[in-house]
């Protein structure tokens, strides 16, 4: 060995301290330094969009939670309005109110307070707080009444700085007669869509995305649950548990819009169920949401040691036994935290909704599980695709309350896991 | 009654057997027979479930038969006699007659329903009550049955969990399904659209206008199906711009967040990054339009690109990308996380730099990891809806040029399916053609994916 090496000549040993070494180790290092500078620049990149989204969104959204009134003074005894106080007792009260003229009554009274000009204060809606205020307090008829009515859009947009010239200059005028305020717009949160930006709400979306969840979480839960605890425990190794393990890994796969075609196909054309309904809504999330639980549900289940079935099944529990009363409480958190999940998922979808119907106009909240509903994340594509300008605050605020709940389901699955989640 | 309170009387009447199976079979034991095969509990489920069940089931099917039998009987009245024979207005009147008839509404439009309103409820009241009848019959008869057959011997915890198992096999084979029901109906539509416009025109022609002429002399509306625009829109904002936006941050991020940054920050930048995979589409579609869009169009014009759209692919695109560096972080992260140690130590103690080792050793050595990642990320991309519905425009252009309008497979599948809709035009059926293709492409990505991941995954266990 010794006598090959010295046979050899001799490698002059590295010199460290060589111009031209050192000059390639600076360059190593930059090279490292540059290469852990772009990782870092991915990384605040990633970090600065979701930033960027976030804060455009509450910019835009946080004027949508408030609106400008407009003060009013409604003399309804000098009004050319005539309603029967008598017919506003009981059944009939809505088809007196149809028939009076209320908006005319409110223009007049706007007319008169801040000249002719005037006309286009109001919102096209206003005069239906007027009509609610009667049918609340019939008595009104007799007096008059100061309102704060919501403003124009053009108007609520330039008590925003946001508007045009011309509307500056009307919200200034207004401001100075201390006729004009903005407040927090709590119709938003209690109504359901309309066609003027000014008095549209969350409210009927909200229910709608209520319901439907809770058709979702009420079939996709046990079926989710019972096929992990199938698949996990009892199924035999053959080609049907194949099967079914195939479909459910390829059915979290598939686009979600392809389930809406078959929602489309199967419970609309074929089954005739209702179109538009939180049920029908319901049943096709549940089919998308229900592999995200059974994937969940087999992780947390296979996650309890195998030491907890012998010991119970060594004390003479039935393999049944042994499931439900050992092995699913231990493995619950697990599938609670994946359950959660996949119902935020469920709560932000759009695409399938949209494919059985669920985009029509309601301008009331759904009052059942047939009834024609919308839900929060197609209502706020209805709103963007809306022309008028004070649809883009109303759909930002629609967004950030979706954020919001989306935000605490996903904080509550976060929580969940870090309490209950147990090394073995 | 209503459905739901004979429901809830069935349900109380199984809560009725369940104490009463169970109180008998406790007094088994104090009897000093032989000892009992089954706990007390377990006869109670097995007489509840005995109680419960048929009487559930006879009222599903029963809910499902009796509105037609209700029909049939005011059909075969007297009063529904003049109804006129047009089968629209006969159901328009019934209709009304029904609505009428539950007190919905308080006055109808038709004479004809008036007069048909009290013959409805009379029919529906007395089917209804032979339904409830019969359930509740059955409810006592079978609940009795098993009563009867209770004793210290008698098995009922193996015939509960019996029930149990079954249970859990009908709830395992939904998937099987659901994933039948899909195909089915994605090929029974397709078939139907095939039948009208030939394959290989749908698959290989350069022409999308799906309008189809009302009037046979009407001009520009032939009704052309050839999908490759949108297949080109599909890739290159899902599979090009998207993954440019996309690869290098996701791989990047998973990089530094693994290898450098730490603990600190990486206990806050990974939720953060993950958030980015939490919003939703809609969202997204909606920054793109409103914030992203505008802003590519301006810049275009000021570098004075000509055509330049608000509706933009690459608005899509690069908010599509962003939504999908998550998957492609977690899925680098994976994968560099499963390269042995071993390989990095060595690669350090010969004096690599650690960026010369993630480049030289981790990565090459993650790629299969990385490669399945990214496709799982392209069929993710692909099958994505809002954003390009909101972004993208509905022009299917055959154009390389990003800041011009392409569209998509699945914003013409939104596009042709909402609207009026009528199930034996081409129109409409092409949308399930489109969804069969998209299907198929998204099923193959993910097999593919998931193979090469598998194969990395035994290279190193």
């Amino acid at each position: 060995m010794t006598n090959t090496t010295h046979a050899e000549p001799r490698r002059t040993p590295t010199n460290w301290n060589d111009q031209a070494m050192q000059e390639r180790i600076r360059g190593r290092y930059a090279s490292e330094r540059r290469f852990r500078l772009l990782g870092l620049f991915a990384v605040l990149l990633s970090a600065g969009f979701l930033a960027f989204l976030l804060v455009t969104m509450a910019a835009n959204g946080a004027r949508g939670f408030t609106q400008t009134e407009v003060r009013v003074e409604v003399d309804f005894a000098k009004s050319a309005l005539f309603i029967d106080p008598a017919a506003l007792e009981g059944f009939g009260a809505d088809a007196a109110l149809a028939g009076a003229d209320i908006d005319g009554a409110v223009q007049t009274a706007v007319r008169a307070q801040y000249g002719e000009s005037a006309d286009g204060l109001l919102s096209d809606a206003a005069w239906l707080r007027v009509r609610d205020a009667i049918l609340e307090d019939p008595a009104l008829l007799n007096r008059s009444e100061t309102f704060w009515l919501p403003a124009r859009s053009g108007l609520d947009q330039a008590a925003k700085s946001d508007g045009s010239a011309a509307d500056e200059q009307i919200y200034r005028q207004l401001d100075d007669q201390d006729s004009v305020r903005t407040g927090f717009n709590l119709g938003f949160l209690t109504g359901a869509d309309a066609t003027d930006p000014t008095v549209v709400g969350i409210w009927g979306a909200f229910k709608g995305s209520l319901f439907t969840m809770l058709v979702t979480l009420a079939l996709a839960f046990p079926i989710g649950v019972l096929s992990a605890i199938y698949l996990e425990e009892y199924a035999p190794r053959n080609r049907w548990t194949d099967l079914i393990e195939v479909s459910i890994n390829n059915l979290a796969a598939v686009p979600s819009i392809i389930f809406g075609l078959l929602g489309l196909a199967v419970f609309l054309n074929f089954m005739h169920l209702p179109r538009s309904a939180p049920l029908v809504g319901g049943i096709t999330l549940a089919l998308m949401t229900m592999p995200v639980i059974v994937i969940a549900g087999r992780n947390a289940i296979k996650s309890v040691p195998p030491s907890i079935r012998d010991a119970a099944l060594g004390v003479g529990a039935s393999r049944v036994q042994v499931v439900f009363h050992h092995v699913l409480p231990l493995a619950l958190p697990g599938i609670l935290t994946g359950t959660i999940i996949g119902m935020a998922r469920a709560l932000g979808e759009t695409a399938p909704l949209l494919m059985i119907g669920m985009r029509a106009f309601i301008a009331s909240p759904p009052g059942g599980f047939t009834e024609p509903a919308t839900v929060l994340p197609v209502q706020i594509f209805l709103w963007s695709d809306e022309v008028s300008r004070g649809f883009v605050e109303k759909t930002s605020a629609a967004i950030i309350v979706l954020l919001a709940f989306l935000l605490a389901m996903n904080g509550l699955a976060i929580y969940l896991r870090n309490k209950f989640e147990r090394r073995w | 009654m209503s459905l739901a309170a004979l429901a809830l009387l069935i349900l109380g009447l199984g809560l009725i057997a369940w104490v009463a199976a169970r109180a008998k079979a406790m007094s088994f034991g104090s009897t000093g027979q032989a000892r009992q095969h089954s706990l007390p509990n377990y006869h109670g489920w097995y007489v509840a479930l005995w109680a419960v069940l048929p009487a559930l089931f006879f009222l599903t099917i029963w809910s499902s038969v009796s509105g037609g039998l209700v029909t049939q009987t005011v059909l075969e009245s007297p009063a529904a006699a003049s109804l006129p024979a047009m089968e629209m207005q006969r159901d328009a009147i019934l209709d009304e007659a029904r609505r009428l008839a539950e007190g919905r509404i308080d006055a109808a439009f038709n004479p004809e329903a008036e007069a048909l309103a009290p013959i409805y409820a009379e029919a529906t009241s007395f089917y209804s009550l032979i339904g409830s009848s019969i359930a509740l019959l059955l409810a006592f008869a079978a609940g009795a049955f098993a009563f009867t057959r209770l004793s210290p011997t008698f098995r009922a915890r193996t015939r509960v969990e019996r029930l149990v198992m079954a249970s859990l096999l009908i709830a395992s084979l939904i998937a099987i399904l659901t994933t039948l029901g899909i195909v089915l109906s994605l090929l029974f539509e397709s078939l139907r659209f095939f039948s009208m416009v030939s394959p290989v025109e749908f698959l290989f022609g350069l022409n999308w206008s799906p309008q189809m002429a009302i009037r046979a002399d009407q001009a520009g509306s032939s009704g052309a199906f050839g999908a490759i625009p949108l297949f080109w829109g599909t890739i290159f904002i899902g599979a090009i711009i998207a993954m440019i936006v996309a690869i290098p941050l996701g791989l990047m991020s998973a990089i530094y967040l693994t290898q450098y940054a730490s603990g600190r920050v990486r206990a806050w930048m990974k939720p953060a990054l993950e958030m980015l995979a939490g919003v939703p589409t809609v969202v997204y579609g909606y920054f793109a339009a409103l914030t992203v869009a505008p802003a590519i169009r301006d810049f275009a014009v000021t570098i004075g690109i000509p055509g330049a759209s608000s509706e933009s692919a690459l608005a899509a695109g690069l908010v599509m990308g962003i939504m999908i560096i998550p998957f492609v972080s977690s899925m680098a992260d994976d994968s560099i996380a499963a390269v042995p140690q071993a390989m990095r130590d060595g690669s350090l103690a010969m004096g690599a730099t650690t960026s010369e080792t993630i480049r030289r050793v981790l990565v090459p050595a993650a790629l299969p990891g990385v490669v399945g990642g990214v496709l799982l990320a392209v069929s993710r991309a692909i099958g994505e809806t809002m954003i390009v519905v909101m972004a993208a425009g509905l022009a299917a252009n055959l154009t390389a040029n990003p800041f011009q309008s392409v569209t998509t497979v699945t914003t013409q599948i939104v596009q042709l399916l909402t609207g009026d809709q009528e199930f034996d035009s081409a129109k409409t059926l092409a949308a399930f053609a489109l969804g069969l293709v998209l299907f198929i492409i998204t099923l193959l990505l993910n097999i593919v994916a998931l193979r090469v991941v598998k194969k990395y995954r035994e290279a190193y266990d």
